[in-house]
């Protein structure tokens, strides 16, 4: 059998454009899924009824529903139910967004759970507001704790990106499999991919060790 | 008898300490439920300008609840708790107005880990009181200072020991200037030798004239430090007093069975 490494090198541009998207995807979906997870946990710890429920609901919907579904469903289903058109990149970011924001709902709301009540009581007697206790005391010390948590989700979505694919996102794995089509390099493609997806994903995962070595939460 | 004092035998007849002015707090027929259990049942007490008051007894028995009506961390059940006069507010912007007049000191510290002490400190001045962080840090140095700990103020909690982290803890709650000072069983979860750097701290604040109310099981503390002195059982007053009363001539029984359980043998 003849192999043709070369066929990377002669893609490299493509590939690297590739690695690009991907990144920035994981990126970008974390920057509002963060959030969005902050968000969702204090809705659900709200003692409005109904707030605490559309979180929940949220949260077990999209956490239950397979995330390359949710892709397509973005895709396919939402510019017809609301009319709304967005490019594949967009749709992509969205279907991610949603089910990441779903997790990190989870996780923050355990981490603020796991933070003592008399921080909270300690805030409340200087005067603080609850969104200032919430901010300033709670979920600082909530984050540092779910940091390992968020890491994983982190290595996770990193991986997941690659489901975007199927709508025909240009990140790695979309121009892998473009290039192994047309240049039918199949085991060179897919190890090529193997180890692009490795090289990036294990400096990440010792950097997060690492975040967590140096932040976490000491008592 | 341990160590007597001479002040224990005074006249009983003297004059209580702040009588002079209108009481900082009074508290009438306070009722606190949680479920079925009654923490509180119709608790009416005044707290005077200056006055060192000690809450003791069993646990369980409505010390620490009153303490935590007082700046309405719980909210009642019946009757009301006025501060200078005034009932303590529900809406919640003028209940943070009446929290920053007191300061509240907890048995597990609650100092905030993600802190430095110094940080711990001028947190309150800075977020509730809109202080620069520059004068916020200048003001929390001066209260490490007065509770012996410039030289940790770069620390975080965790690099503390119990007694340090509630020297901290008390320049934090005194950091917002407040009128009234709680404690709650500030030196519980405390090792024995760091008891008494907290409590000496404690005693220097009675002796500037703050007034104070603390929930206690240190009977020498109460007896040497207190004006007052309160024995709650079953989320009621037994008795109040001045030490002198309390701890030598007890007028209830169940005062004296108390305190005889406690070794104490007044």
């Amino acid at each position: 059998m003849n192999f043709d490494w070369n066929v990377i090198w002669t893609h490299r541009g493509a590939l690297w454009d590739g690695a690009l998207m991907t990144v920035g995807l994981t990126v970008l979906t974390m920057l509002l899924a963060v959030p969005g997870g902050i968000l969702l946990a204090l809705m659900r710890l709200s003692s409005n009824k109904l707030l605490s429920s559309a979180s929940l609901a949220f949260v077990e919907f999209f956490r239950n529903l397979p995330l390359i579904l949710v892709i397509y469903w973005a895709f396919y289903v939402m510019p017809i139910a609301f009319d709304v058109q967005f490019s594949a990149l967009t749709t992509a970011l969205v279907a991610l967004v949603l089910n990441v924001s779903a997790y990190n709902a989870e996780t923050f709301r355990a981490g603020i759970n796991s933070i003592r009540k008399g921080q909270m009581e300690a805030a409340l007697a200087m005067g603080m507001s609850r969104r200032q206790a919430m901010f300033k005391v709670v979920i600082p010390q909530a984050a540092r704790r779910i940091l390992p948590v968020l890491a994983s989700t982190w290595i996770s979505l990193f991986k997941d990106t690659s489901l975007v694919s199927v709508i025909a996102v240009s990140e790695l794995a979309y121009t892998s499999m473009q290039i192994r089509a047309q240049t039918f390099r199949v085991l060179e493609m897919l190890t090529a991919m193997a180890a692009i997806y490795w090289l990036m994903g294990y400096p990440q995962a010792k950097l997060v060790d690492w975040i967590h070595k140096k932040y976490g939460v000491k008592e | 008898m341990t160590s007597a004092t001479p002040q224990g035998t005074a006249p009983a007849a003297r004059a209580r300490k702040g009588a002079d002015q209108p009481p900082v707090l009074v508290y009438e027929n306070v009722r606190k439920l949680y479920g079925d259990f009654v923490a509180l049942n119709g608790v009416s007490l005044q707290v005077n300008k200056g006055e060192v008051m000690c809450l003791i007894g069993p646990s369980g028995s409505g010390k620490s609840t009153l303490l935590r009506c007082t700046n309405a961390l719980e909210t009642l059940n019946g009757g009301r708790v006025l501060l200078d006069g005034i009932p303590l507010p529900t809406r919640e912007t003028e209940v943070r107005k009446v929290r920053q007049r007191m300061g509240m000191v907890f048995q597990s510290f609650e100092l905030f880990p993600h802190k430095t002490a110094l940080d711990n400190v001028a947190m309150g001045p800075v977020t509730v009181l809109g202080m620069s962080e520059a004068d916020a840090r200048k003001r929390a140095m001066v209260l490490l200072e007065k509770v012996g700990l410039e030289s940790k103020a770069g620390n975080f909690p965790a690099n503390l020991s119990g007694g340090q982290q509630q020297r901290v803890a008390i320049a934090r709650a005194l950091a917002m200037e407040p009128e009234v000072m709680l404690f709650d069983e500030p030196t519980s979860a405390l090792d024995p030798e760091t008891v008494g750097e907290v409590l000496n701290v404690m005693k220097k604040l009675a002796q500037e004239g703050m007034t104070m109310i603390v929930v206690t099981h240190e009977m020498s503390f109460a007896q040497r430090v207190a004006n007052w002195v309160v024995v709650f059982e079953n989320g009621a007053i037994l008795e109040e007093g001045p030490p002198a009363q309390i701890f030598e001539h007890p007028t209830v029984a169940r005062t004296r069975d108390f305190l005889g359980h406690l070794g104490w043998n007044g």
